[in-house]
């Protein structure tokens, strides 16, 4: 471009065409004062203090006015200071000094102007129509007295931040800055990132200095992160403000950092060394066969490995998700994490439990940091990047090759797709896509959980929920061109999204990819269908209100026929080492109980938030619970019917305080009614003597209910 | 469109409730802050449900000359105690009703010359639920001598120049004419047009501005009533010479009458083939639209109506750049105002010399004034651009009312100043104006008779100012609320020499300081005061004294 040529100050500038007055002089040495103008904001030219003479009948605002070939400027005669002077003058006689700011950290910038040009008693009429406090954030504190409408917070709110809440309110000597609708700010939409604060010029916007946590392990100083790339666009004034927000910690070789199955609420950043990522808890399941009773039973449970495994599709998964930038291979579940990666991230931004064990495999040093921390660096572009590469460079081949459908998927192809993929992210309640949108993209996720839903009279049907590993939009993609359901974000979620165009590339190049997922297409279609079939021809209500349009099986008992015996409980318990697994306790429709016992929802609540998906679905309906669940509980938890149970024994795992040696822990696994699906039917079905303990489907039974179960009309799921 | 959506709420639920501000900013994913600042912004828009009446009194210069206050003031005391929630009273900035002063809006109703008997009348039919009447029209007025066509085809210069398509020949008629903007700046006209023709790009706009909302300003109103084939012959006509193929006719929404009408005008040009897709059978596209203005004086200015038109608050922006290049979406436009239109056809039909010919002392053109205040006969009347003051206000308006003597006048409203007596027999063409170091301005001649105090005209513009001042810059939205409060001490016998630096130091900080016309001429009633009037203003802060019993001067011991 082009260089202008003109006068500043009786200097002769060049400077590139396009650069701005403000600009040119600042170059060549010439401070021209300002209040509403910050560097990284788009000049807006509203407090007029820049002011300067560039010819014509009236000044110029410094900052927006670009400098033009042959244009003389004066940035200091009797007309500008005259005009700078008033301006601030103004501004002072409304201004409640020495404001918060002033107070705080003594650098109010109008306050230090107006030392500056010698006033100190301002001789205007001081305002009397009082503007308020708003003090509803608990981090941030609001004086609109202060306030000199610079727009920089609004700026650094919509523009830099993109959070889009505050803007101007009013008009004239009556107008402001608002949150939202004129909201308090603690009732807006406003996240805290503390920009607004770090922008305001004056106290209007301070910081309440309230946040106070504390942990463990070594402060940091701000000036210290800052160097750090990813910390580098993050104001000092947030970083000073959550200070113990962001600890160092030092984990000697050995040490366990986090452990599997714990709550936490952290994430950690690895600085040095090498940690190793585990689930330490075995990769089997509760065996529920023999005939012990009593409390004994609970000390004889064990554990069925792999090979006594009665599920055939158990080997097709190879991989079990976790929360960090890598899998872990389902037959070898041990995986390296190095300097640059994040983990922890789930835990930290939803609050899940831990979904693997991590220790370090050499002295280590790491930052932990708490939410506000986490979510702040998040937006830093140059972290996110580094994030998002490591996620490219090492997981993203795990993650395909973990869905067994595109197993096939060569090498080759997946390095086309690791650079043409797109990471996107999304937080609570975001619509990732809408029914009815134009398909553009196939998504796999990879943090969080989706929901996938219709719209539908009185509420939304919900499909699924789909976890880390799951994938959607491909019915859309290889269908009609729309989307077909509505996909939202439960918590915060992030997705690998596959264009339209590397989409169709796969498919064509990989016809078992295609055949699969048609398949799936399908399938998918075809229960959707189905459901909303059965959700028009119920009445809604009832269903709605018990959860049980959800259902697909459920345990009834006919209490006419039934004499409380308890004959199916004792069976079930001797099934299942003492402990049953169905409660004899429930809603009542006319003469039938619904037992409590796994409903084998259509829409599992108790999957959402599985830390490493353990609790899932395979090509059936049925809820089973992995091998490689962790026993957190989460689940059971989640289960709004109670029909999820932790089941303790005892395992040998490596003392972290003597190195090399092993103690016994007592560990948890989730049960839940499997149906007793190596007999012909369930137990306590075929243990009631009276014929009064039925598994039925829900449809079904609601239909019929009011006549009598006919026995030919009876039907298990089983 | 946002005021669409604003207004399709408004209607259905008499103001704008939060939760549907929330759903609207989910719907078209506009940030809620934008939208609440947008309808907090425009008069025209309530963020609380309104009482069952809201009755307001236009409370600028010529209303204020004809009894707005007293009018005010007594209707406050006969509905005294009635709860807030039934009855609102309060002040509305100038409604362009001038020439039927006191001016009342009671609903968004619009009356003219309201006694205080109608008022009540007006507002017990409201409060019983009632529809409230419809103001007549305004009677057509036949044979102005800027309608070059009478009862010849209309729309002949279109028709003309489609077919010779000499574009440059019509800007070099219009540089010829001399003809100047003539909504109040005086900026050439040809100049403009061939700014806009030279501009790069295939995108481009005609805008006109018809937005008059300075007290003392009616005769766009007029013409938009009497002659609105000009104005849109004179927006076509910039679309043809311009190449834009869009025009956008910015009206305040308080003039219905005139909406009417120059909706029947649009409909029949595009049933002519005037408008459309092929003007006058040319090939050449150019469409025209009304945009209702949510109200505000500062949308008359350039800018800040560009800002509205893209559905934003109407801050004017830094210039440069100029709307010729940056207007509309930033696209080269053509802004004029309504009367600068309307004599583009009559410069192509009559020609250049009919047109000079038709001014007084040197000056060109016809000129629609307003004239109000203390007049016999307020009004609009088409002059000759050059005629002397006094012709207009004791010929044309027949003089001053109750026999009284002219005190002072303001050639243009608020922004022009006060002129006082002894100089009417300047001549109303921008130059001998603006050498009388006021200006020609949009025509808007407002009287005031002996008995006037000048402080509480001053302060009366200045008010006017304050009111309308979009507030985003310091200098305009504090300077021109510090003016208030320093010449509302003044009239209460707080003034003091102190004060006299300061206004000079804030009438410099606006003139100088200020984005836009509005903040750089908020001082213009003052100064103009303050020069021609020094010893009646020098009274009040010296002696405390208002010479002619207007100012309370002691409000407390009055109390």
């Amino acid at each position: 471009m082009s260089d202008v040529h003109l006068t500043i100050d009786g200097a002769a500038v060049s400077v590139p065409a396009g650069t701005t007055i403000f600009d040119a002089a600042r170059m060549h040495g010439i401070p021209i004062p300002t209040l509403c103008h910050q560097q990284n904001e788009t000049p807006v030219g509203v407090c007029r203090v820049c002011v300067v003479e560039a010819g014509g009948r009236v000044l110029s605002a410094a900052c927006v006015r670009q400098a033009e070939d042959k244009m003389v400027v004066t940035t200091n005669s009797e007309k500008v200071t005259r005009a700078r002077r008033t301006l601030i003058e103004l501004l002072m006689a409304d201004h409640p000094s020495p404001c918060a700011r002033q107070r705080q950290s003594n650098d109010c910038e109008l306050e230090t102007l107006a030392r500056l040009e010698g006033i100190t008693q301002p001789r205007f009429p001081r305002r009397l129509s009082p503007r308020g406090q708003d003090n509803s954030s608990l981090v941030i504190a609001v004086d609109h007295e202060a306030c000199i409408l610079c727009d920089r917070c609004i700026r650094g709110c919509d523009e830099i931040r993109h959070n889009d809440v505050l803007g101007r309110r009013g008009k004239g000597f009556w107008a402001g800055i608002a949150f939202d609708y004129n909201l308090p700010m603690g009732n807006s939409s406003c996240v805290s990132c503390g920009e607004c604060m770090v922008s305001c010029p004056t106290g209007a916007l301070t910081n309440k200095s309230v946040v106070k946590t504390v942990l463990p392990g070594e402060p940091v100083d701000v000036e210290e992160l800052q160097q750090l790339s990813y910390f580098q666009k993050v104001s000092g004034t947030f970083l000073e403000l959550n200070k113990n927000a962001v600890v160092r910690r030092h984990y000697r070789k050995g040490e366990i950092v986090c452990r599997e199955g714990e709550y936490g609420s952290t994430a950690f950043y690895i600085l040095e060394g090498q940690a190793q990522v585990f689930l330490a808890t075995p990769l089997a399941h509760v065996q529920t066969q023999g005939g012990a009773t009593g409390f004994f039973s609970k000390l004889t449970s064990r554990l069925a490995g792999r090979q006594q495994e009665r599920r055939e599709e158990e080997g097709a998964r190879r991989s079990i998700p976790i929360d960090a930038p890598v899998d872990l291979p389902y037959d070898n579940p041990v995986a390296t994490l190095g300097p640059g990666d994040l983990f922890g991230e789930m835990t930290c931004m939803s609050l899940y439990p831990r979904s693997a064990t991590v220790r370090a495999a050499t002295d280590c040093v790491m930052f932990e940091m708490l939410r506000n921390v986490l979510d702040i660096i998040q937006r830093n572009k140059t972290l996110k990047a580094q994030l998002d590469a490591n996620y490219r460079k090492r997981a993203l081949d795990d993650h395909l090759r973990s869905v067994p459908m595109f197993a096939s998927l060569t090498p080759e192809f997946i390095d086309v797709l690791r650079n043409k993929v797109e990471l996107v992210r999304h937080t609570k309640g975001d619509v990732i896509c809408r029914q009815g949108d134009i398909a553009d993209s196939f998504y796999l996720v990879r943090l969080g959980f989706v929901k996938v839903s219709e719209p539908h009279p009185g509420g939304e049907l919900v499909l699924a929920y789909l976890g880390r590993g799951g994938y959607f939009g491909e019915i859309g993609l290889l269908g009609e061109g729309r989307r077909t359901a509505t996909c939202t974000a439960l918590d915060h979620v992030e997705l690998v999204r596959i264009h339209a165009e590397e989409f169709h590339q796969m498919v064509e190049q990989f016809p078992d990819v295609r055949q699969n997922l048609e398949r799936l297409a399908y399938e998918r279609t075809e229960q959707n269908r189905q459901r909303l079939a059965t959700a028009t021809s119920m009445p809604l209500d009832d269903f709605l209100t018990q959860g049980l349009m959800e259902a697909q099986s459920l345990l009834v008992m006919d209490l006419e026929r039934c004499t409380r015996c308890d004959a199916c409980v004792r069976a079930c318990a001797d099934a299942h080492e003492g402990v049953t697994r169905l409660v004899r306790e429930g809603q009542r429709f006319d003469k039938y109980l619904v037992a409590t016992s796994c409903r084998h929802c259509r829409d599992p609540l108790c999957m959402v938030g599985c830390p490493v998906g353990s609790i899932r679905r395979r090509n059936s309906l049925e809820v089973i619970i992995e091998n490689w669940c962790i026993g957190c509980g989460l689940c059971a938890k989640n289960c709004p019917y109670g029909n999820i149970n932790l089941h303790p024994f005892n395992v040998l795992e490596d003392d972290p305080a003597n190195p090399g040696r092993q103690i016994a822990v007592v560990k948890q696994k989730a049960t839940s009614c499997d149906l007793c699906t190596e007999h012909a039917e369930p137990t306590c079905v075929y243990a009631c003597p009276h014929d009064a303990c039925h598994r039925v489907d829900p449809n079904e039974f609601f239909r019929w209910l009011g006549t009598p179960l006919e026995t030919e009309t009876r039907r298990s799921l089983t | 469109m946002l005021f669409d959506d604003l207004r399709a709420i408004q209607e259905q639920y008499g103001y704008l409730p939060g939760e549907q501000l929330e759903a609207l900013s989910k719907r078209t994913e506009v940030p809620l802050y934008r939208i609440h600042g947008v309808a907090d912004f425009y008069p025209h828009f309530h963020l609380a449900p309104p009482p069952k009446v809201t009755l307001r009194v236009c409370a600028d210069m010529s209303c204020h000359l004809c009894g707005a206050d007293d009018l005010r003031v007594g209707l406050k005391q006969r509905f005294q105690g009635m709860s807030e929630s039934d009855l609102k009273i309060g002040e509305v900035s100038c409604l362009g009703q001038c020439d039927g002063g006191p001016a009342v809006s009671i609903n968004d109703h619009i009356y003219r010359n309201v006694t205080p008997a109608q008022a009540e009348a007006l507002v017990l039919t409201a409060l019983g639920g009632s529809s409230l009447p419809h103001m007549p029209a305004d009677a057509r007025v036949n044979g102005l001598a800027s309608d070059p066509y009478h009862d010849a085809e209309r729309y002949g210069a279109v028709r003309k120049v489609v077919q010779t398509r000499d574009w440059d020949g019509v800007i070099a008629q219009l540089k010829a004419s001399g003809l100047s903007g003539l909504g109040g700046a005086g900026f050439p006209t040809g100049i403009k047009w061939e700014a806009v023709r030279k501009a790069p790009g295939p995108e481009k706009y005609v805008v006109c501005n018809a937005d008059e909302s300075e007290p003392g300003t009616i005769k766009d109103r007029f013409i938009m009533q009497n002659l609105p084939h000009l104005v849109i012959e004179g927006m076509i006509l910039a679309g043809l010479v311009t190449g834009a193929q869009k025009g956008i006719l910015y009206l305040r929404h308080e003039y219905e009458g005139p909406e009417h009408v120059l909706r029947e005008e649009i409909d029949r040009c595009y049933q002519e083939g005037l408008l459309g897709s092929s003007v006058a059978g040319s090939g050449l596209a150019f469409d025209l639209e009304l945009f209702i203005s949510p109200g505000g004086y500062i949308c008359g200015e350039e800018s800040a109506l560009i800002e509205a038109i893209e559905g934003k608050r109407a801050e004017p922006r830094n210039k440069p750049p100029f709307p010729v290049t940056h207007g509309v979406f930033n696209k080269p436009t053509a802004l004029n105002n309504v009367e600068t239109f309307a004599n583009v056809p009559q410069i192509l039909v009559n020609g250049v010399d009919w047109y000079k010919a038709q001014g007084q002392g040197g000056a060109a053109g016809l000129k629609f004034v307003g004239i109000s205040g203390d007049v016999r006969n307020p009004g609009i009347f088409e002059i000759p651009m050059g005629l002397p003051m006094s012709e207009v206000i004791f010929n044309l308006a027949g003089g001053i009312t109750g026999g009284r003597k002219l005190k002072a006048f303001a050639p243009s409203g608020p922004s022009s100043g006060y002129l006082p007596a002894s100089m009417a027999e300047v001549r109303l063409d921008f130059k001998s104006l603006a050498a009388a170091g006021s200006m020609l301005g949009s025509g808007a001649i407002v009287i005031c008779a002996e008995g006037r105090c000048m402080l509480d005209m001053a302060l009366n513009a200045v008010k006017f100012f304050r009111n309308e001042s979009c507030g985003k810059c310091v200098p305009c939205r504090m300077g021109s609320q510090k003016l208030v409060d320093i010449l509302t001490g003044w009239t209460q016998g707080k003034g003091s020499a102190a004060d006299l630096p300061m206004i000079e130091d804030i009438t410099e900080a606006l003139k100088l300081a200020s984005i836009c016309g509005l903040g750089q001429f908020a001082h213009a009633p003052l100064s103009s005061v303050m020069q021609h009037f020094r010893p009646e203003i020098e009274s009040h802060i010296y002696d405390k004294r208002c010479p002619e019993g207007v100012c309370p001067m002691h409000p407390e011991r009055a109390l």
